[in-house]
């Protein structure tokens, strides 16, 4: 008998998911059998809409845990903090000339680093990053109050990489050497900090950030109602247009941050570092920097998931909850998997969604569903779907 | 640390090695120190010499809760070595399970005390199993889901007896009633006049129902000007049969004062029949009195973890925290260790939160958030976590720094903060004051101090013991 299990334990493992996957569905079937088609379908794509906030999220969770084996708890105060400094440039009428002149150097000589560490020390680069921050200096402030996007697009990223370069500095790099239980505590300490700042400085009222409105009439986006679907589900089909922008933003977002990982020099030193930080340092990246860097990448990550979700759904301190639901999609993911961040992502918010619909009295979907998948993934499979497989059963 | 005595103390058994008390001098500062914690209410104002205000004892009686709690965590952290971000949520099963039992079961706090300290043990047990297969951050994890599963089976599911969002009276604990003296019949209109006198000695008054079928009766209380009084003024336990029937009421009244109670029967209700028994008991219903339970019982656990470290489960516990690969190496079950590590806290944790509940009268959900488990373990980090006195500090720490540095700095922070940050609104400072005190304090002692105060504490008692000569 232990010997058949032993031989087939692969075939046994994958014919009990099978069957968990089949109950799940049998139960779902049982639950959706009154529903109509269009609801659900209507259900699903504001999952997938969702979820694409979350897997932004998500991948800044994993950036930080790859590089540098901290999980950051106190993320979803990053992306308050990041939301509200674009809110506060956002809606500020115009902006001084030393001001904006020392955004626009910071953001050039951020642009120019991310590329490569060194490269403002090639003359024709510090002539492009010259060049750059006076233009930049220059829109900013002849343009006024139409280009409060630039506005804010400046002064978000440039508050956000001092946030995430601070924190590091003086929080995260004094524990190398400490053990897990410390890194862990320290960002949760970062949370309350970050949450007690945030307040002071931005208060507890739910701020409007209008960014996606629409140019013409200056006010919120009508949703779309996908009629050409009608006959085939019995129903109309709403999608809230603010989530549909959000999402392709954040996709935009992931693939960016996908492309910069793979092509810059930055991004390769950063892979290199978070594979293994002893080889990193002897082919001569420095790891201090690097993981500085990473830190503020994961800022800038946060911030934008900020701006997405309080532009989409209203900004308040009460966005740092969503990195709470995140979490469960990051292990689900994997720790380790930048793809694995986005699909748990996905995940988590077709559950979140999901668990609204069937139940929307009891906060099913944000207060209990993802907790149970994690739950889940804990006691299944530790590792997530795409993560590394870790030798450590005790 | 290695043990250090005053000079010509020297160790030649192993009980001598691993006593708590090695020198008559440490016994004696240690009860000296007991002594002076019991005489603490006497100095209040409502004591008889009437010196120090009364929030003071409710300040000590909320820091020996909190240790308790946090001594839980210590067990589990500190000597163990697993992490737990769903304490506070353990602490909400102990507090709701001991009021649900006093007020719908007719349990006393002497029995609901242990009762739902198990139960919460056990619920601990359930949310400790994810260690069979994870470790580490991964178990960090698991009880992060515990912090929030469980706070949702409390205010949906659970609604009809934990009354949800709203928050939840609890009855004072009562040592009687001693005796019954009277048994008045009572009935429709017929008001039954009681008094309730001394704070500590209280009429208890209980209804009991004769039969009820259909709807409730209506019970109402009115002090003697015709108002109706408040509930706080009262703790009310709702006693019913096996099959869920009404059968009665306990009333408690906790100030002093004159009442009158009438009975109606709703339309409806075919017969009702209700009988009034009326006693005295001895009540713990204010706060120097809950002082005289909480105080003993905090210092009864910690003398109880500090032993638990010294047997054999403890020394097995922390080398599970040392090194789990070479604990099973040596034959220790480190999975039921592990286990018996969260069963210990959990109960620990049961404990606090019912004596929480008992401490405050009152209790909701807003008790109990994810802050809460944060706050503990930060308690036990700038406490010293694996340290015996570790969590007295942390805790003393944070609850002075809480409820005496911030209200003592939040005058000058209004006057300064507005001037250098002319953005900033004076309503959000107050509230915002207590997370960067409290996260700021924990980020310096991670960054200053990992051992925490208590490290600091050891060094300081060797130096003292080994003076005049430092080496």
């Amino acid at each position: 008998m232990e010997e058949f299990f032993n031989r087939y334990k692969k075939e046994l493992t994958w014919l009990f998911y099978a069957i968990a996957i089949a109950l799940v569905l049998l139960f779902l079937r049982e639950q959706l059998a009154d529903k109509k088609a269009a609801r659900i379908v209507q259900t699903l794509i504001s999952g997938v809409l969702v979820g694409g906030i979350y897997g932004l999220v998500a991948l800044g969770i994993v950036v930080i845990n790859k590089a540098s084996g901290v999980f950051n708890f106190a993320h979803g105060w990053m992306m308050v903090v990041g939301g509200m400094i674009f809110w506060s440039f956002f809606t500020v009428a115009e902006i001084s000339v030393p001001g904006a002149a020392l955004l626009s150097a910071a953001t050039m000589f951020m642009i120019m680093t991310a590329v490569s560490l060194r490269s403002l020390l090639q003359p024709r680069n510090l002539t492009i990053a010259v060049g750059g921050a006076l233009a930049l200096t220059l829109l900013m402030t002849v343009g006024g109050i139409e280009l409060k996007w630039l506005h804010a697009i400046v002064g978000a990223s440039a508050g956000a990489v001092l946030t995430g370069l601070v924190v590091e500095r003086f929080t995260i790099r004094p524990l190398i050497g400490q053990p897990l239980f410390t890194a862990v505590l320290m960002t949760l300490a970062i949370a309350e900090v970050l949450h007690g700042l945030t307040q002071i400085a931005w208060g507890t009222v739910e701020l409007n950030l209008p960014i996606f409105v629409n140019p013409e009439t200056n006010r919120r986006f009508s949703v779309i109602r996908l009629d050409s679907l009608k006959d085939m589900l019995g129903g109309v089909t709403i999608v809230r247009v603010e989530l549909v922008i959000a999402f392709v933003l954040a996709i935009v977002a992931f693939v960016g941050f996908i492309a910069f990982f793979r092509y810059t020099s930055v991004g390769l030193a950063m892979r290199a570092t978070s594979e293994d930080q002893q080889l990193a340092q002897s082919v001569g990246l420095r790891v201090r920097v690097i993981l500085a860097i990473t830190w503020a990448v994961a800022a800038i990550l946060a911030s934008i998931a900020g701006v997405l979700q309080g532009g989409a759904v209203g900004l308040s301190l009460n966005i740092s909850f969503v990195a709470l639901r995140v979490f469960p999609a990051v292990l689900l993911g994997g720790l380790e998997s930048i793809g694995g961040a986005f699909i748990g992502g996905l995940i988590i918010g077709i559950v979140e969604q999901f668990g609204t619909f069937l139940n929307s009295s009891q906060q099913v979907g944000t207060d209990l569903a993802p907790y149970v998948v994690l739950m889940l993934v804990l006691v299944i499979r530790p590792d997530g779907l795409f993560g590394e497989k870790r030798i450590e059963r005790i | 640390m290695a043990n250090i005595h005053p000079a010509g103390v020297f160790d030649t058994t192993y009980e001598e090695d691993m006593s708590v008390d090695r020198t008559p001098r440490d016994k004696l500062w240690k009860n000296l120190a007991f002594v002076a914690l019991l005489l603490v209410p006497l100095l209040s104002v409502s004591g008889p010499l009437g010196l120090i205000s009364d929030q003071y004892v409710g300040l000590i009686a909320r820091i020996a809760i909190f240790v308790i709690a946090a001594q839980g965590l210590n067990i589990l952290v500190g000597y163990t070595g697993q992490i737990s971000l769903g304490h506070a949520a353990f602490m909400a099963i102990g507090a709701y399970s001991s009021a649900i039992l006093a007020r719908e079961l007719g349990f006393t706090f002497w029995t609901a005390l242990p009762v739902s300290a198990v139960l919460t043990g056990l619920i601990g047990l359930f949310f400790g199993l994810p260690s069979l297969r994870v470790k580490g951050f991964y178990l960090a994890m698991a009880t992060l889901a515990a912090q929030f599963i469980i706070p949702w089976v409390l205010r949906y599911p659970l609604e009809g007896i934990t009354g949800g969002t709203r928050p939840l009276n609890v009855p004072a604990p009562l040592i009687g009633p001693f005796a019954s003296y009277a048994d008045d019949p009572i009935d429709d209109a017929t008001p039954l006049v009681f008094q309730a006198g001394d704070p500590y000695l209280v009429d208890v008054i209980s209804l009991e129902l004769g039969r009820v079928d259909g709807a409730q009766p209506a019970i109402e209380l009115r002090n003697p000007s015709g108002d109706i009084v408040p509930p706080g003024d009262f703790n009310m336990t709702v006693f019913r049969d096996a099959d869920g029937e009404l059968t009665g009421f306990s009333y408690i009244a906790t100030k002093p004062g004159e009442y009158a109670v009438t009975a109606t029967a709703e339309a409806g209700a075919t017969a009702f029949r209700a009988r009034v028994r009326r006693g005295k008991a001895l009540s713990f219903a204010t706060e120097t009195a809950m002082y005289y339970i909480i105080v003993p019982l905090s210092v009864f656990l910690m003398f109880l973890a500090r032993n638990i470290a010294r047997t054999r489960t403890g020394r097995a516990f922390i080398s599970v925290r040392d090194n789990d690969l070479a604990a099973e190496l040596l034959g220790i079950n480190v999975f039921g260790y592990k286990l018996r590590a969260f069963f210990l806290s959990a109960v620990y944790a049961g404990i606090a939160g019912c004596l929480l509940a008992y401490e405050r009268n009152s209790l909701s959900l807003d008790m109990f958030r994810l802050d809460i488990s944060i706050e503990m373990l930060a308690m036990l980090i700038i406490g010293g976590a694996g340290y015996p006195l570790g969590a007295l500090f942390g805790v003393t720490f944070i609850r002075v720094l809480q409820e005496a540095a911030i209200p003592a700095l939040r005058p000058w922070l209004l006057e300064i903060l507005p001037v250098l940050f002319p953005f900033i609104e004076v309503v959000n400072i107050t509230s915002a004051i207590n997370p960067i005190l409290f996260g700021g304090a924990l980020i310096v002692f991670l960054v200053l101090e990992p051992r925490g105060i208590a490290h600091r504490w050891e060094v300081l008692k060797v130096a003292w013991k080994i003076r005049p000569y430092a080496y």
